[in-house]
Parts: structure tokens; C-alpha cells; sequence
């Protein structure tokens, strides 16, 4: 029983993971109706930024302190983010605006390649590490209840908490506020958005720079667990799964998604692993998402498309 | 209610043409529409109705002429400049935002008149809670004037058609524009659903004071309910006048009816 609920604990803790990158895709999808291949992109290269900058700065600027280095790195790559997403509204979005989805995700298959190339041109395809000071030291819990307690690592136990939190501020923020109505406004109707005045560019520039805030928080949690270089970029194919099953519009969404494909993959893998040969981690979350599509094609928590006819 | 008066041009199209290539969408089209007025485009399919409405929206920009609204000539203005002036619009194949509440689009209308940034927003305090009850409140109006109060947290993909064309009207009003153009706002409508539709139309103008530009396809609600009509055909201009001298006009009867030989 304990065993057992060690590798649901552990499910869990990688399954928040997967909804941080997930949420990346979710929020620009609800705000332009784009699904957005870069985000992967963005992950790495928002994780190459932090990793270089808290060498670069504190260097640069003679500052000894680990804690404010990392900030100034964060601080420096957030800005970083800010002005990628900018340069993507003014030299792609702006240009495509109310064309069909398709042209848009094809954009952002463009945007995916550019962002992984440069990145690495700008700041080297070494193998860095990221240490922000999580604890990387295992706990174990209910040692009274069972023999040998439950063992958990603080480490996601952080990054579980650091993704709830943002998954939160960021579900409040699109329901309840206006520039949240203006976001979904606009990834309703271009046209109609822009007739009542809603200032596309502007709304489009918020959107990929909280995108590009999401991708940093999931770089350096990511970064700092499995070190810092390409193969980052391919955390969004885990995260993809995720998307689909919780549904493309929903944040809440996202992150139940992510638990269900984490804990799902887990406990198959352990204990359908050794009947079914191994390596089940791999494929569980597409199996599931392609059965889930079968009875509910907007995933669980996707808005229900409907259509008049 | 007072009946208001009709005042000064508020809106002057002088010399409007409009090319896509080398189709003439539009050929020197000019006309005004005075404050408080109800103006009414109409026209045979394809005369160039929805074009015109989009020159003045902003959404194509004609090649030739201009367009002057309360004496500010503008060219080259896009679609959220012009609701920056005050003319708000209505759309002719819904553009809703169909995954959101009633509640939700016509709030968004308000959106102009905001004035919090993202960041007071985000953490709903003060200036921000207030601004949002405060719009709440215009907001709540628009929904009892339009009768759709049963409806406001319904998304609006779920409503039937002719409550939806409600709400679009609801979503221009909330921005509570000078000028509202209307594009077909009885399209696809029965007689019943027209009557109340032109019932609203009319209360807008008299309860808001608001000009509207009106383009429509059946004669009979236009001729009824419009101050002055311009009547469009192949992108020229054939008409313009009162329902009467429109009516009595032999290029109008022509257009719509064929000649006799």
C-alpha cells in the first residue's frame, strides 16, 4: 500500500509538471485560437536565458549573492520573453491577422524552428545547469503508518506547488477580469473584437508574454531537474497529451489533465510494466487521449462546440 | 418619450469608390446622415451594401473619397480607431463570441470605456472592483431593454438566432456609440421576430438619442421604420431621399422589380 501510494504521489508531482507546459499552450489558445508549436521552443529557450544570465549578470555586475544573482537572471530573462513576444506580434501576427487557424499554426511551426535555432546560436548548445536553490534532498512521510513511510521528493513537491499557484492566479485572471474577456474575445472573432475596439496587437503581445512567463517558470523547473539543452524542447510532446485531454480552452483543464496522464502512466508503468514489456510511460498518455477523443472530442474540460445548422 | 430632433450631418461620405482588383465594389457613392437620424442603406444582392458599411467601419479602405465623421475626415483607419471615434456595429453574419456568456459579450462592448490596467486587474482591488460593478450596471440596462434577461449566463452559441442577433445589438449599444451601423439586423428573421427587431431599433434611437445607419434587404420594415434611404445598385448610388421619394423613384421600382418592356 505504501509502494502504491508512492507511485501515485509520484504521479502527481510529474503530472503538475506536464500541466505547467501544457498551460503555455492552453492560454494562448484561448486568446488567439492558435494552437502554438513554439511553446516547446519558448520552454527551451526561455530555460537557455536563465541559465546563461545567472552566469552572465552577477559577473557582470560583481554581485557574489547566489539568491539575488537568480533574480536578476529571472528579471533579465522575463524581459527576454517580453520582447520575443513582441517581435512575434509585430513581424508575424500583426501580418495574419483575421486569416484561418491553419495559417496561424503554421506560423508558429515557423516560429518553433527559429526560436530553437537562435536560442542556441545566442547562447550556445552546451549542456548548462540551472540551480535556483530547490531542495533536492527526498522526504518521507506517514512513516508511523506504513513501514518505511512514503517517499516524496521536494523537489516536485515545490514545482507542484509553484504550478498550482500559477494555475490559479491564471484561471481568476481570465474569468474575472476584463483584459480576461478581452483575451477571450478575441480568440472568438478577430473582426468583432477589433468593431468594439479591443486593441488586437496589444492583446496579443499580453498573451505571449504570459505565455512566455509560463514557458520560463516550466524551463527552470525543468532546467533545474534535467539540466538545460535541446532535448528541453521536448517536454512539449509530453504536455500535448495533456492539452488534448483536458481540453484546449481550460486551465483548470490542463492542470486535472496533467494529473490523470502523470498518475495514469505511473501506476501502468509499474504495474502493467512487467506483463506488458516495459516502457509504457512513453505512449499511456497518447493511448488515453486517443480513446478520450472517441467519446468526448472537445476533451474533458474543453468548451462543447456547437453548431446550428 | 420625447421624439428627438434630427440635427446637423454628423456623417458626410463624399465620393466613395471601392475596387477588389478589378471589381468596382463601389463607384462614387456620396451621402450624409444627420445626427439622430435614421439612414437606411438598401439595394438589390450585391449593390454594394456591405461594402459601403465597412468603408465607414473602417474595414476595407476605399480607394477614392473620404469619409468624414463630426468633422474629422478620416482615411486609413482601422476598425478600432473608428470605435475609438463612437460608431459600433453590428454584424451581418454573426460574429459573436459564441463561447462566452451573454453576459460576458456584451460586457465586452465596455471595453473601450475601461480604464484599469491589466495589473490593478489581476489583483481585483479598489479602482478595479468598482469600474467593474460600474459597468455591470450599464451593462444590466442593455439586458432588460432587450428582454434577454433569462438568458445572461447562457453562452451565447446556444441561443437561438434570432436572440443572438439581440445580443450583437446588445454588444454595440454597451459601447454606447454616436453612430451604430447595423448590418442586416433582420436577416433570416420571421415576421414576428422583424417586428420586435425594428421595435428595439426604433428605441434605440429615441431612448439613446443614437444615429443609426441601417442596411436592409426587405423594403417593407425599411420604408416603415427610416428617417432617409439611399438606395444602392451595382455600386452606384440610384436613390436617396424620404421612403416616399425613394419609393416613387423609376430607377428604384426598376432596380428591384426589372422594367417592363
Amino acid at each position: 500500500m505504501g509502494f502504491f501510494l508512492e507511485t501515485v504521489i509520484g504521479g502527481l508531482m510529474s503530472g503538475m509538471l506536464y500541466s505547467l507546459v501544457a498551460l503555455g499552450f492552453v492560454l494562448i489558445f484561448k486568446a488567439s485560437g492558435v494552437f502554438n508549436f513554439a511553446q516547446g521552443a519558448m520552454v527551451l529557450f526561455a530555460a537557455l536565458a536563465m541559465a546563461r544570465f545567472s552566469e552572465w549578470l552577477p559577473a557582470l555586475l560583481g554581485i557574489d549573492n547566489k539568491v539575488l544573482g537568480n533574480l536578476l537572471a529571472f528579471a533579465g530573462a522575463m524581459v527576454l520573453m517580453v520582447v520575443v513576444a513582441w517581435l512575434i506580434e509585430r513581424l508575424v501576427l500583426s501580418k495574419l491577422v483575421n486569416q484561418e487557424g491553419i495559417t496561424l499554426l503554421m506560423a508558429t511551426l515557423g516560429i518553433a524552428y527559429f526560436l530553437d535555432g537562435f536560442g542556441q546560436t545566442l547562447f550556445g548548445s552546451a549542456i548548462y545547469k540551472i540551480d535556483v536553490g530547490l531542495p533536492k534532498d527526498p522526504m518521507f512521510l506517514l512513516q508511523n503508518v506504513f513501514e518505511g513511510g512514503v517517499l516524496v521528493n521536494k523537489e516536485d513537491l515545490y514545482a507542484a506547488g509553484i504550478a498550482a499557484t500559477l494555475v490559479v492566479v491564471l484561471s481568476l485572471f481570465f474569468q474575472y477580469t476584463s483584459t480576461g474577456r478581452a483575451l477571450r474575445a478575441v480568440a472568438d472573432d478577430h473582426q468583432a473584437a477589433q468593431s468594439i475596439g479591443i486593441p488586437l496587437n496589444r492583446i496579443w503581445v499580453i498573451v505571449w508574454s504570459v505565455a512566455g512567463f509560463v514557458a520560463l517558470v516550466a524551463g527552470i523547473i525543468w532546467g533545474s531537474k534535467l539540466g538545460v539543452q535541446f532535448s528541453l524542447s521536448l517536454v512539449a510532446l509530453k504536455a500535448l497529451p495533456v492539452v488534448i485531454l483536458g481540453g484546449l480552452t481550460s486551465v483548470p483543464g490542463a492542470i486535472i489533465g496533467g494529473l490523470i496522464i502523470g498518475v495514469g502512466e505511473k501506476v501502468s508503468e509499474v504495474y502493467l510494466g512487467p506483463t506488458l514489456g516495459g516502457g509504457i510511460e512513453i505512449w499511456f498518455g497518447y493511448v488515453l487521449v486517443l480513446f478520450v477523443l472517441l467519446v468526448r472530442p472537445q476533451g474533458l474540460f474543453g468548451e462543447k462546440i456547437i453548431d446550428r445548422v | 418619450m420625447a421624439e428627438r430632433k434630427i440635427g446637423e450631418v454628423i456623417l458626410d461620405v463624399h465620393n466613395i469608390s471601392l475596387r477588389f482588383g478589378g471589381v468596382k465594389a463601389l463607384s462614387d457613392i456620396s451621402f450624409d446622415v444627420r445626427e439622430h437620424e435614421l439612414r437606411a442603406i438598401i439595394g438589390p444582392n450585391g449593390a454594394g451594401k456591405s461594402s459601403m458599411l465597412n468603408c465607414i467601419n473602417g474595414v476595407y479602405t476605399p480607394q477614392e473619397g473620404s469619409i468624414t465623421f463630426r468633422g474629422q475626415k478620416f482615411s486609413h483607419m482601422n476598425s478600432r480607431q473608428v470605435a475609438e471615434m463612437g460608431v459600433a456595429r453590428t454584424f451581418q453574419n454573426l460574429a459573436l463570441f459564441k463561447g462566452m456568456s451573454v453576459l460576458d459579450n456584451i460586457m465586452s462592448g465596455r471595453n473601450l470605456k475601461m480604464k484599469t490596467n491589466i495589473f490593478q486587474q489581476a489583483i481585483r482591488f479598489g479602482a478595479a472592483e468598482r469600474e467593474e460593478s460600474e459597468h455591470r450596471e450599464a451593462v444590466e440596462k442593455i439586458i432588460d431593454f432587450l428582454q434577454i434577461q433569462a438568458f445572461r449566463k447562457t453562452p451565447v452559441g446556444r441561443l437561438p438566432y434570432g436572440l443572438q442577433k439581440r445580443v450583437d445589438l446588445g454588444r454595440a449599444l454597451a459601447m454606447e456609440p454616436q453612430v451604430l451601423l447595423l448590418d442586416e439586423p433582420m436577416a433570416g428573421m420571421n415576421v414576428e421576430e422583424k417586428q420586435d427587431m425594428s421595435r428595439f431599433i426604433l428605441d434605440v434611437k429615441d431612448e439613446y438619442g443614437t444615429t443609426i445607419v441601417l442596411i436592409e434587404h426587405d423594403m417593407g420594415v425599411v420604408m416603415d421604420i427610416s428617417d432617409r434611404v439611399v438606395v444602392l445598385d451595382y455600386g452606384r448610388k440610384i436613390g436617396d431621399g424620404t421612403p416616399d421619394e425613394v419609393r416613387a423613384n423609376a430607377d428604384v421600382v426598376s432596380a428591384y422589380l426589372g422594367t417592363s418592356q
